[in-house]
Order: structure tokens, then C-alpha cells, then sequence
């Protein structure tokens, strides 16, 4: 190490410690005594708040439909996510280009609040979504205030960071590739099949446990459009704290969940490892 | 080599022919009217500095670019609505592009596999493929494992294991190192010649270009300047941009003074040089004069007689030869090259006389 070095690092450090200590802070929370009807946190630490937590039939449902709507959204925003990608990597049209991402841009920029309102609008029993499926004689659908606009909703918030981080390994993909594909007699389809879909493998696999982070942490639009009916982690934990005032307890569940989604991305990030091995995408140094 | 070595390789031979092609990029022409033959199993060179156009012809052929106007036709057979896909046209990239996350065998068997051939028939030309470009044993590696020569030999055991009607290799020795280059040509020049495959190559270096080509294409912004043997081109460079990017040291110009039969006195200053014109030159017509450095004959010392007057004003050593830089009476300067036989290297100021041995001179409509 050059000297010197380390006086470089001292800032990276700085911040580290600050979020660190909060966590600590917050761990300690999640020890201490509930002592309802104060908002007081005393008594010795102990793990009865994880045991309770851990107990709970309510915590169990909310689990399973958090890591079930997570999962579901993560696959429908690759549905919708990589092609949009893989437009935006390929197209030789400016035009095309920019108007992609100016509505990625936009979705990404306009508030949460703002956008799950809108939704409301559309999607609502007299929506406009339901008035056009009307005038063409299909009975009206439901589509907020239960899962359907949780998905709906969180997808479309969860989009630009998919679109935007898998351009990113589409664009490090050679196009020379997919042309020698071509010129070697695949089809359009099977180039994409043989050549591009496995070579952006390790990048999908890290977009995708970063969306699917992103959904399990979804609060806002669970609350706006689940109708009070669908219960994520996040909503579950805010109402322990807003309607118990069980802090304690809510740290307890934050600390789990926070478990879970360190668990789900290590698994990813095990994934993406042997993924990028196998497909030699580093060559190695010895010849 | 005979047929049977080569494991049913062998392409026997087709003629590629392109007729009027145009591509525009905007409004700029990248390819302006080309119309070029590659006689079968033959190895026709594109010869051009960057933008010139040759790699847009190349693409062209593959389908990878689609023509603005113009045909590409196979033994007279048209294939410009044909997709790429469906070509017989195998193109080795500049980069090689070997697919990264396959092995050497699933690189080469690709195409075979996109073609849904039988098993048994795919292992058994895999196997003379990688046997012709001499890397059976390096099947299993993947790409990222093999250093620059070898992922040649895959890329070039990919296009021809699927027996193509022409070879496009664009670039292909850009990215090898010069001792490395000179050998891979001469190998893959047999190797075109063995299986008498109809090849086209594009590259802005001409050494390789000789090296390599039945026929050279020199092209300039978008045109072919001129088509010929390896010999025409080097000897009877047809335009200026020809004779200097065939690196002809000496271009002057001067202008038609006698008509001796089939040949003509150009005089520029005081050089008076008899040459080959091109058709129909007239006398007292503006023209210039194209002699090698190597064609020049120094006489030392300097005779009175058919003997131009110069003094050396410069010398590059370039170890076998000299590279000398000569100022005639009237100012002109002229390059001479001379094999060093282990003299001396003759000092600036050292006075000299020149020759301009007449069947060495090509007389260039300006």
C-alpha cells in the first residue's frame, strides 16, 4: 500500500461508520423492552420482540405475499424491462432512443405519490382504463385497491432502474457478435437466443436481485392502491409503529426483512458468480 | 494438397460478382457505383485507407448492410434480397468475434448447428475444420484462453467449416504482431489457394495486399481507382491516389513532349523520362511521371553523357538500402533508393548523377 493510501479511504470510512452506527442504533431498538403505552424503550435486552415477531401467523402471511408480489413483479418488469433495453442498446434511431428514455426518465423523476394517484385515476372502477374496456362491452375490472395495482403500480416504479442498469450490460455486449451470429445462418431470434440472452445472463441476474430488493422494500404504493388489503413487510412494520407504537417490536421485523433481502442478494450475487465463470467473460490471465 | 485432405472442404469455386452498388450514410456516398468481379477461386484484395468504403462492399456482400442500389450476384445469381442468414457468404470479423461463453468446438460447430445438421456429420466436420487450421487440440479451451493466433484459426475454421460459396475476411491480421502477420498470411494463402475458394479481403496495408491477392482493388473515397494484378498495380499504377498509396516515392509532374511509337518523352524540368502512357496521350499534354525510388539507377561517379546531374541533400539509412534524397540542377527533388552492398552511405553535398531507366516509368493522366 502507497502511504497515503489510507488518508484516501478515511472519507469512504467516515460514511460507513455514520450508517453503521445507525444500524447498531437501530439493532439496539430491536432489543429493548415494549412498554405499552409509552414511548419509552427501557428494560434489559432480550429476544422476545424476534420471538413474538417470529410467532406471528400475520408476520408469516405478510412474509410469503412480500416475497410472492416481490418475485412476480421482479418477473414482469424483466418481461417488460429487457426489451425495452435491449431497443434502447440497438437502435440506430436517435428519435426512438430518446423518446424511451425520456418516459423512463420521466416515471423516474415524477413523485410516488403523484404517480400512485394517477394510477387511481386510470385504473379506478370509472377509470379510464375500465370506461374504454366499457365502450367495447367488457364488464368492468378490478384493478386497484388490491394486488393487481400493488403489481401494477410497483412495476412501474421499479422499470427505469431495471431498463437502465441491464442497458448498461446489453450496451458491453460487441454487436459484432450478434452480426457473426447472422452471418453464420441463425436467424433473428435464435442470435438472440444463442448469442445476447446468455451473454447478458450475469448483468440480468444482478438487475433482477436489485429489483427484486427494490420490491420487497415497496411501502408507498402497497398502501396507495393495495386498498388496505395487501399486506408487504414495509406497510406491516409502519403499522406497528403508527397504530402500537410498538417500536421495538417494528425493528425486530425491519432487521428480519433486512436478513431476508442480504440473503436474497447474496444468493444472487452466487448466481451472477458462477454464471460469469462459466461463460469465461473475464479471460483469465494465464495463456 | 489434394481434394481429399481436406475433409470435403473446398468451396470448387463460385464467381462473386457486384454491379452498381451504391450506399449513402446521410448524404455522404460511403460507396459510390462500385462494380467488381472475383473470377472463382480466386482472392481479390480491397485495398483503401480507412473510409474508403471497402468494409460497407464487404458487409454488402454478407447482407449485413443493405445496399441503397445495386446487386450482388453469386455465379449469376442475384442474392441481394436474400437475408443474411440465408447467404452462403462466410465473413471473418476484424475482431474475430468468437463467442466468449462457448468452446472452440461449440464456436466452429455453430453455423453447422444453426443449420440443424445431423450429429454424426457435424463432429466429423468440426473435426477437419479444426484439423485444416491445425487447433484439434485446443477444442475444449474457450476463447479468453488462446491467444491472438489461435483465435484466428477459430474464427477462420467457423467460416469454413461451413463450406461457403466466398470467403469475406476483413481485416484479418489487423490484430496480430508484424512477425505473426507475415506467417498467417502465407498460411491462409495457401490454405485459399488449396481449396480454391473465392475470397475477398479488405485491408489498408498494401504489403499484405501483394502478399495475398490474385487481384488488388485500390479504392478511394468510395471508388475503385483500379483493379489488377498484384504486378499492374505495384508497376502501372493508374492514378495518383494509386501510385502514393502504393507508396511510389516519385510522382512529378510535367507534360507530353515527343511520341516515340507506343511510348512518350515526359519532360518535367530537366528530367526527360520515355514511358508507357495511358491511352491517347497527346503531345504537349499536362502529365505525370511515376518512377519507384528503386527504380532509379545512381551513377557515381556522375558521367556527362544521358546522365541527369543531383546532388544528395538527405540519407536514410534503412539498413540493407539507402534512401536517398536528390536535388536535380533545377531545383526538383527526386528519390532513389540503392541496395548498400556494404558501402558507405554516401554524405550530403556528394555530387551524383541519375538515371531513369525508361521500361520503369508509368506516365499518369493527372
Amino acid at each position: 500500500m502507497r502511504p497515503g493510501t489510507g488518508l484516501l479511504l478515511a472519507p469512504a470510512l467516515v460514511v460507513f461508520a455514520i450508517f453503521a452506527v445507525a444500524f447498531v442504533l437501530f439493532a439496539e431498538v430491536s432489543v429493548a423492552t415494549f412498554v405499552p403505552g409509552s414511548t419509552s424503550l427501557a428494560g434489559p435486552a432480550t429476544l422476545a420482540n424476534y420471538r413474538h415477531v417470529l410467532a406471528s401467523p400475520l408476520v408469516h402471511d405478510a412474509t410469503v405475499t412480500t416475497v410472492g408480489l416481490a418475485g412476480v413483479m421482479t418477473a414482469l418488469t424483466a418481461l417488460l424491462g429487457y426489451p425495452l433495453a435491449y431497443v434502447l442498446a440497438r437502435t440506430p434511431s436517435a428519435t426512438v432512443r430518446r423518446g424511451i428514455l425520456f418516459g423512463l426518465v420521466v416515471t423516474f423523476l415524477s413523485g410516488g405519490v403523484t404517480r400512485a394517484y394517477a394510477w387511481l385515476v386510470l385504473l379506478g372502477n370509472r377509470g379510464l382504463v375500465n370506461q374504454l374496456l366499457g365502450a367495447v362491452g367488457v364488464p368492468p375490472l378490478q384493478l386497484v385497491h388490491n394486488k393487481t395495482g400493488v403489481v401494477i403500480g410497483v412495476v412501474h416504479y421499479l422499470l427505469p432502474f431495471f431498463v437502465l442498469t441491464l442497458l448498461g450490460t446489453l450496451k458491453n455486449i460487441p454487436v459484432t457478435l450478434e452480426d457473426v451470429a447472422r452471418n453464420l445462418g441463425a436467424p433473428g431470434w435464435r442470435v438472440f437466443l444463442h448469442v445476447t440472452l446468455p451473454l447478458s445472463l450475469p448483468g440480468l441476474v444482478t438487475t433482477s436481485s436489485l429489483t427484486f430488493v427494490g420490491a420487497l422494500s415497496a411501502f408507498l404504493f402497497p398502501e396507495l392502491l393495495g386498498g388496505g388489503r395487501t399486506h408487504m413487510a414495509a406497510s406491516m412494520i409502519y403499522e406497528r409503529i403508527v397504530t402500537n407504537y410498538n417500536v421495538p417490536e417494528a425493528a425486530a421485523m425491519a432487521s428480519l426483512f433486512l436478513g431476508l433481502a442480504l440473503a436474497v442478494l447474496t444468493l444472487f450475487g452466487v448466481l451472477q458468480h458462477r454464471l460469469a465463470r462459466r461463460y469465461r467473460l473475464s479471460p483469465p490471465t494465464r495463456l | 494438397m489434394s481434394r481429399n485432405d481436406l475433409g470435403g472442404l473446398g468451396g470448387g469455386g463460385r464467381r462473386l460478382e457486384i454491379e452498381g452498388l451504391v450506399k449513402r450514410y446521410g448524404s455522404v456516398p460511403a460507396v459510390d457505383d462500385v462494380t467488381l468481379t472475383v473470377p472463382p477461386g480466386q482472392l481479390l484484395t480491397l485495398l483503401g485507407p480507412s473510409g474508403c468504403g471497402k468494409t460497407t462492399i464487404m458487409r454488402s456482400i454478407a447482407g449485413l448492410v443493405r445496399p441503397d442500389a445495386g446487386r450482388v450476384c453469386i455465379d449469376g445469381r442475384d442474392i441481394s434480397a436474400v437475408p443474411p442468414e440465408r447467404r452462403a457468404t462466410a465473413m471473418l470479423f476484424q475482431s474475430y468475434g468468437l463467442f466468449p461463453h462457448m468452446t472452440v468446438s461449440a464456436n466452429v460447430s455453430f453455423g453447422l448447428r444453426m443449420r440443424r445438421r445431423p450429429r454424426t456429420e457435424i463432429a466429423a466436420r468440426v473435426t477437419a475444420a479444426l484439423t485444416l487450421t491445425r487447433i484439434e487440440e485446443l477444442a475444449d479451451r474457450y476463447p479468453g484462453q488462446l491467444s491472438g493466433g489461435q483465435q484466428q484459426r477459430v474464427a477462420l475454421a467457423r467460416a469454413l467449416v461451413l463450406e461457403p460459396d466466398v470467403l469475406l475476411l476483413d481485416e484479418p491480421f489487423g490484430a496480430l504482431d508484424q512477425a505473426l502477420r507475415g506467417h498467417m498470411q502465407v498460411e491462409l494463402r495457401r490454405l485459399q489457394q488449396a481449396i480454391a475458394i473465392t475470397t475477398l479481403v479488405v485491408t489498408h496495408d498494401q504489403h499484405e495486399a501483394f502478399t495475398l491477392s490474385d487481384l488488388i482493388a485500390v479504392m478511394h473515397a468510395g471508388r475503385i481507382e483500379q483493379v489488377g494484378t498484384p504486378e499492374v498495380i505495384y508497376d502501372r499504377p493508374a492514378t495518383r491516389f494509386v501510385a502514393e498509396f502504393v507508396g511510389v516515392e516519385n510522382v512529378v509532374g510535367g507534360q507530353i513532349e515527343r511520341v516515340v511509337g507506343p511510348t512518350v518523352d515526359v519532360r518535367a524540368g530537366a528530367l526527360v523520362a520515355r514511358a508507357v502512357p495511358a491511352s491517347g496521350m497527346q503531345v504537349g499534354e499536362a502529365a505525370l511521371l511515376a518512377v519507384r525510388a528503386d527504380s532509379l539507377v545512381i551513377v557515381d561517379p556522375p558521367s556527362p553523357d544521358d546522365v541527369l546531374a543531383a546532388q544528395v541533400t538527405f540519407a536514410t539509412n534503412r539498413g540493407g538500402a539507402v534512401l536517398y534524397e536528390l536535388t536535380l540542377a533545377d531545383g526538383q527533388v527526386l528519390r532513389a533508393a540503392e541496395a548498400r552492398r556494404g558501402a558507405a552511405v554516401r554524405a550530403p553535398g556528394t555530387r551524383v548523377g541519375v538515371r531513369v531507366p525508361p521500361a520503369r516509368c508509368t506516365v499518369i493522366r493527372p
